[in-house]
């Protein structure tokens, strides 16, 4: 092992930890106002001059930055749980329609509970999330045992999300008023409208999701020379896989409760950590995947935010700019591999 | 009977319809088996079931008189190494990576290596050559160099029997007996045992304590090379005949060669 190797890891570490910490800075203090970072100080410590400066920080800013952290590291992290568990580098909640199944079982509920004048709470958005989550990740295993071409897999995982978003919106035609407005902005994908409530909840979803994968890094490590040798280093592989698709599915439905569908955040962020640290060991991408899946989304909600402010684009737009292109990268790179 | 790994009437296949029927071999600690036998005969499927990747559809097989199937597979991964030739699609791993993986049964909770794990590898690899390319990506290396990365990997895993499937098929013949040399290098050092399929039937008579020739439904021949090797047995495991295939020292073109009809040529 290198020292250059180790160096190079540290730096990285440094970087993404730099990178959190600066974007989480900047996302409090841009908004339609501008705060300068005594103002946020004073804001905090009560001294604030003014009670709306003081709301607009804690209330607005401070629990938004919290969830656009969690969920976007949430996010990267089930990306790459599924790349793993498909060998896939393109798959993701996302591209393979579990962000749309879990859309589609949380607007059911939403619009059957709303239509009863029943409050929806976290936990049954969760709930919700989740059953959606695994009902399609169910259909992509499914096809995954009659498909074993990569792009095929993608193909079909797509074709799952646009029945699940068909699904959707005749759901949300068929819903009154009112309650479109709430479903219209959460099902494009929103950071928008975070409480502590939310924040203390995911927080905690997230949490026990993420040591849990933290302790499956050494198994994961086996995995990565293929079945037949993780088995005979007597990785009990029947496990392992129901693991991935709990914890994937668990990871994609609380960031589909409180953000709705965002896109190749789970593709983009793997991939360009893997490069950042020049390698894949799962016990150095789990926490930096997770860092920095929430550095993409951090800097892509800055973005959303305030380019076209005082309007608010929705957050996938933006991640699909800077995500789509990564995709495009890797399967130009896979291409040249193969051949060359 | 005392052997230290043994198969009772163990019949191989995919989906309960078995490939080749009752095989039963019996080997002592330290000897090596070949399994030898034309393309598509079950050495493949022979190896993955002795190395319990893939269940005999009947049949028990026994390493020191246990139940291969009940073993648990951290108690599996510390005696038995496999080195297979499916194709692997690494990511920014280096050939270090990849042997160091063999470590993985005596690492802790989070498979960190530790100074000794990390001696074993370098050892390994020094001893088949390849700790020159240590920091090389293992997707970017050759075959030969790859099959030997692998051997290496297996040896950090400490087995006492290691099972392979063509192990010296991309290596060049000075690399094919290095390979086969540290073979019997371990077996003297740590009374290693081997079952492996080769397609280099005269490597197989130099190395082999047994030899296992499957064609068809049933086991060919099992036996020492010695009684492999008897006249015209081979000729007829792999169906050749040589005054079919050459004449005058040369090989024939196909339409050429006895019992060929040219008109069949189309």
């Amino acid at each position: 092992m290198g020292n250059n190797r180790i160096k190079r890891q540290i730096i990285a570490f440094l970087l993404l930890g730099v990178g959190v910490f600066a974007f989480v800075i900047l996302n409090i203090c841009i908004g339609s106002v501008r705060l300068s970072l005594q103002e946020i100080g004073l804001a905090l410590t009560g001294r604030g001059s003014e009670e709306t400066m003081a709301r607009i920080v804690w209330d607005i800013r401070f629990p938004r930055t919290a969830a656009v952290l969690i969920l976007g590291g949430a996010l990267a992290l089930s990306g790459y749980l599924l790349q793993t568990f498909f060998n896939n580098p393109i798959a993701g909640p996302f591209v393979l329609g579990i962000s749309s199944g879990a859309k589609m079982v949380v607007a059911l509920v939403m619009v059957f509970f709303m239509g009863r004048a029943v409050r929806v709470t976290q936990t049954a958005m969760i709930l919700a999330a989740f059953l959606g989550a695994v009902l399609s990740m169910g259909f992509v295993l499914l096809m995954s045992r009659r498909v074993n071409s990569m792009s095929m897999l993608v193909v079909s995982g797509v074709m799952i999300g646009y029945i699940c978003s068909a699904i959707t919106e005749l759901v949300v035609t068929f819903a009154n008023d009112a309650q479109i407005v709430n479903l219209h902005n959460w099902s494009r994908g929103s950071f928008s409208g975070m409480t502590w409530e939310n924040v203390r909840m995911m927080a905690v979803v997230v949490g026990v999701a993420f040591w849990l994968v933290f302790c499956l890094a050494k198994p994961l490590d086996a995995y990565r020379l293929g079945e037949s040798y993780a088995r005979n280093l007597g990785v009990n592989l029947r496990l392992l896989r129901v693991e991935l698709v709990i914890l994937s599915g668990v990871l994609s439905a609380c960031i589909v409760a409180f953000a709705g569908p965002i896109s190749f955040v789970g593709i983009a962020a793997p991939h360009l950590v893997k490069k950042l640290f020049g390698t894949a060991k799962p016990l150095l991408m789990v926490p930096a995947c997770f860092l920095g899946g929430s550095v993409f989304c951090l800097f892509c909600d800055l973005l959303a935010r305030t380019l076209l402010a005082p309007t608010e684009l929705s957050v996938s737009t933006v991640t699909a700019i800077f995500g789509a292109p990564v995709v495009l990268w890797i399967m130009a790179e896979r291409k040249r591999e193969r051949t060359g | 009977m005392d052997y230290y790994f043994h198969t009772e009437q163990v019949s191989v296949g995919y989906q309960g319809k078995s490939l080749v029927k009752d095989i039963g071999i019996g080997l002592k600690k330290g000897e090596i088996l070949t399994v030898i036998g034309p393309n598509g005969a079950g050495k493949s499927t022979f190896l993955k079931s002795v190395a319990r990747q893939l269940a005999p559809v009947s049949g028990t097989v026994y390493l020191e008189q246990r139940d291969l199937a009940v073993m648990s597979g951290s108690e599996l991964s510390k005696r038995m190494a496999v080195v297979f030739t499916e194709k692997m699609q690494t990511e920014l791993m280096t050939c270090e990576d990849v042997a160091a993986t063999g470590r993985y049964p005596y690492t802790g909770r989070f498979g960190i290596l530790s100074k000794a794990d990390r001696e074993k590898v370098e050892e390994a690899m020094a001893l088949v050559h390849v700790d020159e390319i240590r920091e090389q990506d293992f997707s970017r290396i050759s075959d030969g160099q790859r099959q030997r990365v692998m051997l290496a990997r297996a040896i950090c895993q400490e087995p006492e029997i290691l099972v392979m499937d063509e192990p010296v098929t991309f290596l060049d013949i000075r690399h094919k007996l290095e390979f086969l040399s540290v073979l019997l290098e371990l077996r003297e050092q740590k009374e290693l045992t081997v079952i492996m399929s080769l397609h280099e039937l005269e490597l197989a008579k130099l190395v082999s304590d047994k030899m296992l020739c499957l064609r068809g439904e049933y086991v060919e021949r099992y036996g020492t090379p010695e009684e492999v090797f008897e006249t015209d047995f081979i000729g007829r495991l792999y169906g050749i005949d040589e005054k079919t295939f050459i004449r005058n020292g040369k090989l024939l073109a196909y339409a050429r060669q006895v019992g060929r009809m040219p008109e069949e040529r189309s």
